[in-house]
C-alpha cells in the first residue's frame, strides 16, 4: 500500500493522538489488575477500609480517563477515516475528470462508480479499525510471548513455535484473500453495470418485453457475485477455528510438558498455570487478528482498484509549451490529419484536409461511420490526431492549453446530454458568469425561450436525470443554448437539429446567422446543408468533395441523390 | 498543529432534529421502521431455515465447547499437575484435544454455512430488487438519479452483506454466554451478582442515547453516499460535455460539496458508534471497581472471602464481554439496517398498475388502433395532450407532425402504455387498451425508441434482443434488411463484435441501424418510430426507407418524423400543436386546408429556395 499510505500523512498528528488515546486505555487496562491486587493485599487483608476505598476511588479514577481515552480516541479516529476517505475520493475524481476519453475506455463509468465508493468505503473503515483496535492485538500477542518467555523460558518455548507458524498461515491466508476479494469487487462492478444498463434502456426493455431476459442476465451477475463473495469468505473463515485448534494444542502440550517439568522440579505449578493463562489471552488476541486479516485483504484488493485508478497515464495532457491563444477569426483547418480509436484497428480518418474559413457556415454531410463525429472530437482536441495536425487561426490544438481551447468553442453534441439542475443552470454551464439577460438571449437564439417561458417555473425549472421531463427536441435546443450563452468564436453542431421540426430548425438557423462566428454542422438534411456556404462531403474519412449546394446538385451524383430522396424529385427544379 | 489537534472537534455538530429533517426531504418514514426493517431481514434470512438450524446448533455445541475447554484446563492443574499425576494428565490430555477439535469444527461449519446463508439472503435480496425495479412504471425512472438507484444495489446492499455475515453467530453466541456466566455467577453469590446486573440498565440507556443518533447518523450517511454516487454517474456519463465546455473545475467543486456532507455525516456516524465499545468498556471497569469495593468492605466483615472476589472479578469481566460482543453487532446492525431500508424503501414502491382482472391476451393484433378524447398531463397544471382523437386502419402509415413539444412523443407513451391516459380511453382493435394485458400488447409492436439503446453484448446478441429465439441466419437476414449487414461484416470480428457498455467505437448511425435490425428481427404487427431515420445518412436511408416500406407494409406504422418524403407518402398526418391535434388528413389534404401543415411546409420550401 505505497501510494494510498501518502493519503494518511497530513494527518499524522492526529493518528498519533489516537494512537497515544489507545495506548492510555491499554495501560489502565493493564493497571486494573495490579489496582485490585492493592485492594486485595493492603485493603482487606490489613483490616485497612480506608485503603480499600483510597484504592477505589483511584480504580474508578482509572477507568473515567480510559472512558474520556476512548471517547476523545473515537473523534480522532472518525476524523482522520473519514477524511482520508474524503480526499481519496477527491484525488480519484480529479484524476477521472482528467482522463482522456482513451483512458475511459479502459474503465467502464459502472467500474469508476465502485471504486468512487465502494472500495474507498474498505479502506476507510479499515482505517478506523487501525487506529482503534489493530495495534492492541498484535501488542498483546507480543507481549504475552514476552511475559510468558519471563516466567518460563523452556514452557514458552512451545509459544515460540506456535505463533510464527500461526503468522506465517495468516499471511498466506490474507495474500490469497487479497486475490478473491479482488474478484469479488470485480463482480461487483459487472452488478453495477447490468444495473445501468437496465436503468438506462429501461424503456427499450418494457417495450421489447426483455424484462425476464435481463432478470436472468442480473441473477447470473448477481449469482457470481455471491459465488465469489461466499469463496473468499469461506477461505478467512477457515482462520478462526485453525487458530483455535493450533493454540489450543499449544496450550495441551504445555500442559503436559509443564508436568513433566513439575515432577523433575523444573518448573512451579504457578508458573504453568501463568503460562496456560498467557496463551489463552494470546488466543483471544489472535481471534481479533483474524479481522483485521479480513478487513485488510478486502482492503488490500480495494487499494489495488484505487491506485489502478490513480496511477493511470493520463494520455492527454498539455504540453509545457502549450499556451494560452485567443482565437480571434476562427479558421479551422485540417491538415492530412489520420486518426484511430484507441484500442481499435480501423482508420476513422486518412489523410483527410480541408479549411473553414473565419464566419463561413459549413455542413458536413457524409454516411454513417464516415468519420464526420470523429472530426468534431478532434477540434475541441478530445482525442489527439494520429498523423497531421489539426489547426485554428493556424496554431495547432495541440499547442494550446485544453482549457483554453475548450472554452473559445461551442460544442453541441449529437446526444443532447443535460444535467440535474435547473434550466438556467443547464445554461449557464457554458459560462458561469453569463447574467440572466445573456442567459436569456441564448435560449431566444436557440428557439427554446418561449418554451422555458410556458412551463410554470420558468428558467427555474428543474430537470431530471437527463433532463427527461423534455422532448428530444427541447432537450436538443436547451443544449444549444448551453453553446451559445458562451459567445463562442467556433461553433460545432453535431446532428443537433435532428429532433427539430423544418420551422424550428429554420427558426434557429436564421439566429445563429446574427452571431458572426465560424459555424460547421453535422448534418443528414438537406434544409441545413442549402442554408450552409459550404458544404463538405465525407466518405470513409476521406474528403469527397465539397462545394455549395448549388454547386453540388450540379457537381455531385451523390448528392444530387441525397437531395432526391429528401425533398422529392420536385424539389431540384426550385433548387436550381 | 495545533489546529490539526483542534480539528477533530470542529465538524459541524448535527441535532437530531436537523437530522430528522433532512431525512423527512427524501421519504416520509415512522420512527419505528427499525423493527419493521429488522423483521423483513429476519424474514429473507429464514428463507434457509434448515441450515440456520444447523448454524444455531453448531453455535450451541462450539459455546458449550468454549465453556468446557477451560474448566477441564482447570481440573488438570488441580487435580493432576499439582498432584504430579501424569497418566490421569495423559487421559485428560486427550479428553481436551478432543474437546478442543470439536470446537475448531464446529466453528468452521457455522461459518461455512452461515457465509452461505448470508450470501444467499443478499443475492435473493438484490435480486428481487432488481426484479421489483422491472416491474416499476417508467415514471419512477423519469424522476431518479440513476447513480443513487445503483447505490442501493451495491453500497447498500453490501453494508447488509458484511453484517449478516458476522451478526447473527456472535449474536446467539453473545447471549449464551451471557446466560452461561449470570447462571454461575448467582450461584457464587447473589448480592455480588445483583451489583454486577446493575450495570444494565446504565448500559441500556446509554446505548439508547448513542443508537438514537447512529440510526439517524447511518441513514444520512448512506444516503449521501447515494447522492454522491448519483453525481459521479450523471458527470461520468456527461464526460463529453464537461471536457467541450471546461468545466473540470466546476463539477470538481460540486463534487467537493457532496463529498463534504458524506463526510460529516461519516464522522459523526462513525464517533458515535465509536463510543458504544468505549462506554462498555467503561462500565465493565466500573463494575470492576464497584465490586472490589463492595467486595472489600463485605470481605472486611467477613461476609464473603477474597476467593470469591477475585473470581467475580474474572466473571464480571466474561459477563461484559458478550455485552460489549452484543453492543457492538447492534451498531453494525445498524447500519445495515439503514442499507436494508433503503433497498425495502424501493422494494414498496408500487408497481406498474396490475392489468386489469378482465384483461385478456390479445391472439392477433389487426392494427385498428383509436383515440377517443385523450388527455394527459405530468402534474395537475401541465396539459401535455387535450382531447385527442382520431382512428388507424390496419396497414396504415400514421406520421405525426408538429413542433416539438407539441406531444408528439406523449401519443407514443400512450399507445405503448408506458403512461395512462388522465381522460378519455385508447382502442386497439376496438378493444379498450386498459383491458388488453400489457405483455400480449407489447408483443405486438416493436419500437425504434429516440435513444438507440444498446446493451454490452455482441452485436448479435443486441439484434437478437428483438426476438430472443431467433436463429443467426434470421438475425443476420434482419440486418442485412436494415441495411446493417453491410458495416456489421467490415467490423473486425463481424456479428461477434462486442460492443462496449457505452457503445464506443460505432457511430449514432450505426446504433440506429442495430436499433432498425432489431425491430426488423420483432417482426411486430405495430411498428412505432420515433425519430428513428433522423440521424441515419442520406445515403444509407435511401435504402433504409425501402426497407423500413417493406416493413410497414400490412402493418399499422406511428412514425415521428420530419422527412418531407415520409410525410408526404403516410396514410394520415397528424398534426398537432400545443398537446392539441389541429389537422389531419393526407399530405395533400391538409395542403388544400390551407391552414398550419400548409404554413409549415411552404416554410420550409420557402426556406429552401432562399438557403
Amino acid at each position: 500500500m505505497t501510494k494510498i499510505t501518502s493519503f494518511l500523512t497530513p494527518y499524522k498528528i492526529a493518528i498519533m493522538i489516537a494512537l497515544l488515546l489507545m495506548l492510555t486505555e491499554l495501560a489502565v487496562e493493564l493497571v486494573q489488575p495490579l489496582i485490585i491486587s492493592y485492594i486485595i493485599d493492603q485493603g482487606i487483608q490489613q483490616n485497612n477500609l480506608s485503603a480499600v476505598l483510597m484504592w477505589g476511588a483511584v480504580l474508578v479514577g482509572c477507568s473515567l480517563a480510559a472512558f474520556a481515552a476512548g471517547v476523545t480516541n473515537s473523534f480522532y479516529s472518525s476524523h482522520v477515516s473519514q477524511s482520508f476517505g474524503f480526499d481519496i475520493r477527491e484525488a480519484l475524481y480529479k484524476k477521472v475528470q482528467e482522463f482522456s476519453f482513451s483512458n475511459f475506455s479502459v474503465f467502464p463509468t459502472s467500474s469508476l462508480i465502485t471504486r468512487l465508493t465502494n472500495d474507498v468505503t474498505m479502506l476507510q473503515n479499515t482505517v478506523f479499525m487501525s487506529l482503534r483496535i489493530m495495534m492492541r492485538a498484535p501488542l498483546l500477542v507480543i507481549g504475552s510471548v514476552i511475559m510468558a518467555l519471563l516466567v518460563n523460558p523452556m514452557l514458552a518455548l512451545v509459544l515460540v513455535i506456535s505463533v510464527p507458524v500461526l503468522i506465517l498461515f495468516l499471511l498466506v491466508i490474507m495474500s490469497k484473500a487479497g486475490n478473491l476479494f479482488k474478484s469479488v469487487q470485480e463482480r461487483l462492478d459487472h452488478v453495477n453495470n447490468v444495473m445501468q444498463e437496465n436503468l438506462i434502456g429501461i424503456r427499450l426493455i418494457k417495450a421489447f418485453l426483455r424484462g425476464k431476459h435481463e432478470m436472468k442476465r442480473f441473477h447470473q451477475s448477481s449469482e457470481q457475485l455471491m459465488d465469489k463473495t461466499v469463496s473468499a469468505l469461506r477461505l478467512i473463515e477457515v482462520t478462526m477455528p485453525v487458530i483455535l485448534l493450533l493454540m489450543n494444542l499449544s496450550i495441551l502440550v504445555i500442559l503436559w510438558y509443564g508436568t513433566v517439568e513439575v515432577n523433575t522440579g523444573g518448573a512451579s505449578v504457578g508458573e504453568v498455570v501463568a503460562i496456560v493463562n498467557y496463551a489463552t489471552r494470546m488466543t483471544g488476541a489472535l481471534s481479533i487478528v483474524t479481522m483485521i486479516i479480513m478487513v485488510f485483504s478486502r482492503a488490500k484488493a480495494s487499494n489495488a482498484r484505487i491506485s489502478e485508478v490513480l496511477n493511470t497515464d493520463v494520455d492527454l495532457y498539455d504540453q509545457e509549451s502549450s499556451k494560452s491563444f485567443m482565437i480571434k477569426k476562427g479558421e479551422v483547418a485540417f491538415e492530412h490529419v489520420s486518426f484511430t480509436y484507441p484500442e481499435t484497428s480501423v482508420k476513422v480518418l486518412d489523410d483527410l484536409s480541408f479549411t473553414v474559413k473565419a464566419g463561413e457556415r459549413v455542413s458536413v454531410l457524409g454516411g454513417t461511420g464516415s468519420g464526420k463525429s470523429t472530426i468534431f472530437q478532434l477540434i475541441p482536441r478530445l482525442y489527439d490526431v494520429n498523423e497531421g495536425a489539426v489547426k485554428i487561426d493556424d496554431q495547432s490544438v495541440h499547442e494550446m492549453t485544453l482549457k483554453n481551447l475548450r472554452s473559445q468553442i461551442g460544442f453541441v453534441p449529437q446526444e443532447a446530454m443535460l444535467f440535474t439542475g435547473t434550466i438556467q443552470e443547464n445554461i449557464k454551464w457554458g459560462n458561469e458568469q453569463a447574467t440572466f439577460e445573456e442567459v436569456q438571449e441564448a435560449a431566444q437564439r436557440a428557439q427554446i425561450h418561449d418554451t422555458i417561458m410556458s412551463l410554470p417555473k420558468q428558467y427555474d425549472t428543474i430537470l431530471g436525470q437527463k433532463g427527461v421531463n423534455l422532448s428530444g427536441g427541447q432537450k436538443q435546443r436547451l443544449s444549444i443554448a448551453r453553446a451559445l450563452v458562451k459567445k463562442p468564436v467556433i461553433l460545432l453542431l453535431d446532428d443537433s437539429t435532428s429532433a427539430l421540426d423544418m420551422k424550428t430548425e429554420t427558426k434557429l438557423l436564421n439566429a445563429l446567422e446574427e452571431l458572426s462566428c465560424t459555424t460547421i454542422m453535422i448534418t443528414q438534411k438537406i434544409s441545413t446543408t442549402m442554408a450552409s456556404d459550404r458544404v463538405l462531403l465525407i466518405e470513409d474519412g476521406k474528403l469527397l468533395d465539397e462545394g455549395s449546394h448549388e454547386e453540388l446538385v450540379k457537381t455531385s451524383d451523390l448528392y444530387r441523390k441525397i437531395v432526391e430522396s429528401q425533398a422529392g424529385k420536385e424539389a431540384l427544379p426550385y433548387a436550381e | 498543529m495545533l489546529n490539526e489537534i483542534k480539528r477533530p472537534f470542529r465538524y459541524k455538530r448535527r441535532t437530531l432534529e436537523e437530522l430528522d429533517e433532512s431525512a423527512a426531504g427524501t421519504k416520509k418514514r415512522k420512527a419505528d421502521d427499525f423493527a419493521g426493517t429488522v423483521k423483513k431481514i429476519w424474514r429473507y434470512l429464514s428463507m434457509n431455515k434448515g441450515k440456520l438450524y444447523l448454524v444455531l446448533l453448531m453455535v450451541f455445541i462450539s459455546s458449550a465447547m468454549a465453556l468446557l475447554g477451560p474448566f477441564l484446563v482447570g481440573m488438570a492443574i488441580d487435580d493432576y499437575i499439582v498432584n504430579g499425576d501424569a497418566d490421569g494428565l495423559i487421559q485428560l490430555i486427550w479428553l481436551l484435544a478432543v474437546v478442543y477439535i470439536i470446537y475448531s469444527l464446529s466453528m468452521w461449519f457455522q461459518a461455512m454455512w452461515m457465509v452461505r446463508i448470508a450470501q444467499q439472503t443478499v443475492f435473493t435480496m438484490r435480486t428481487q430488487l432488481f426484479n421489483h425495479l422491472q416491474k416499476l412504471p417508467i415514471p419512477f425512472f423519469d424522476k431518479r438519479q440513476h447513480g443513487e438507484l445503483m447505490s442501493r444495489v451495491t453500497n447498500d446492499m453490501e453494508n447488509v452483506s458484511s453484517t449478516l455475515n458476522s451478526s447473527v453467530i456472535q449474536i446467539v453466541s453473545s447471549v449464551l454466554t451471557l446466560v452461561g456466566t449470570v447462571g454461575v455467577m448467582l450461584y457464587l453469590s447473589p448480592l455480588l451478582t445483583l451489583i454486577t446486573v446493575l450495570v444494565i440498565p446504565a448500559m441500556v440507556l446509554g446505548l439508547k442515547w448513542i443508537t438514537k443518533r447512529t440510526g439517524r447518523l447511518f441513514k444520512e450517511q448512506q444516503r449521501n453516499l447515494g447522492e454522491l454516487n448519483g453525481y459521479i454517474q450523471e458527470t461520468l456519463s456527461g464526460q463529453r460535455i464537461i471536457k467541450t465546455f471546461s468545466q473540470e473545475d466546476r463539477v470538481i467543486h460540486q463534487f467537493e460539496e457532496k463529498n463534504e456532507k458524506l463526510r460529516l455525516a461519516g464522522f459523526w456516524a462513525q464517533t458515535f458508534s465509536g463510543f458504544i465499545p468505549k462506554l462498555m468498556n467503561f462500565l465493565n471497569n466500573l463494575s470492576f471497581a464497584v465490586i472490589a469495593l463492595v467486595g472489600g468492605v463485605l470481605a472486611l466483615n467477613g461476609q464473603v472471602t477474597i476467593g470469591v472476589i477475585v473470581i467475580f472479578v474474572e466473571y464480571s469481566r466474561q459477563f461484559t464481554r458478550p455485552l460489549n460482543d452484543l453492543a457492538n453487532q447492534f451498531n453494525t446492525l445498524l447500519s445495515a439496517v439503514a442499507g436494508a431500508e433503503r433497498v425495502f424503501d424501493i422494494m414498496s414502491e408500487s408497481e406498474e398498475r396490475k392489468d386489469e382482472k378482465d384483461a385478456k391476451e390479445l391472439e392477433t393484433l389487426e392494427g385498428h388502433v383509436a383515440f377517443k378524447n385523450v388527455s394527459f398531463s405530468y402534474e395537475e397544471d401541465e396539459m401535455i395532450l387535450r382531447d385527442i382523437s382520431f382512428a388507424a386502419s390496419p396497414g396504415e402509415t400514421i406520421a405525426l407532425v408538429g413542433p416539438t413539444g407539441a406531444g408528439k412523443t406523449t401519443i407514443i407513451n400512450l399507445l405503448s402504455r408506458f403512461y395512462n391516459p388522465t381522460g378519455g380511453k385508447v382502442y386497439i382493435d376496438g378493444t379498450d387498451l386498459t383491458k388488453i394485458k400489457r405483455s400480449s400488447l407489447r408483443s405486438h409492436m416493436a419500437f425504434v425508441l429516440q435513444d438507440s439503446i444498446l446493451f454490452q453484448g455482441t452485436i448479435r446478441e443486441n439484434i437478437r434482443y428483438g426476438r430472443l429465439n431467433a436463429s443467426d441466419q434470421e438475425v443476420e437476414k434482419a440486418a442485412d434488411m436494415a441495411n446493417a449487414g453491410s458495416f456489421i461484416n467490415k467490423m473486425p470480428d463481424g456479428y461477434d463484435t462486442v460492443l462496449k457498455a457505452d457503445g464506443e467505437g460505432i457511430s449514432q448511425g450505426q446504433r440506429q441501424l442495430l436499433a432498425i435490425a432489431r425491430a426488423m428481427l420483432a417482426d411486430p404487427d405495430l411498428l412505432i418510430l420515433d425519430e428513428a431515420t433522423s440521424s441515419i445518412d442520406t445515403v444509407t436511408e435511401i435504402k433504409i426507407q425501402e426497407a423500413l416500406e417493406v416493413l410497414m407494409k400490412g402493418r399499422t406504422s406511428f412514425v415521428i418524423a420530419h422527412r418531407l418524403n415520409t410525410i408526404q407518402s403516410a396514410d394520415q398526418i397528424l398534426v398537432l400543436n400545443n398537446g392539441q391535434l389541429i389537422e389531419q388528413g393526407n399530405h395533400e389534404e391538409l395542403l388544400q386546408q390551407n391552414g398550419f401543415y400548409a404554413d409549415l411546409q411552404r416554410g420550409q420550401l420557402k426556406e429552401q429556395l432562399l438557403g
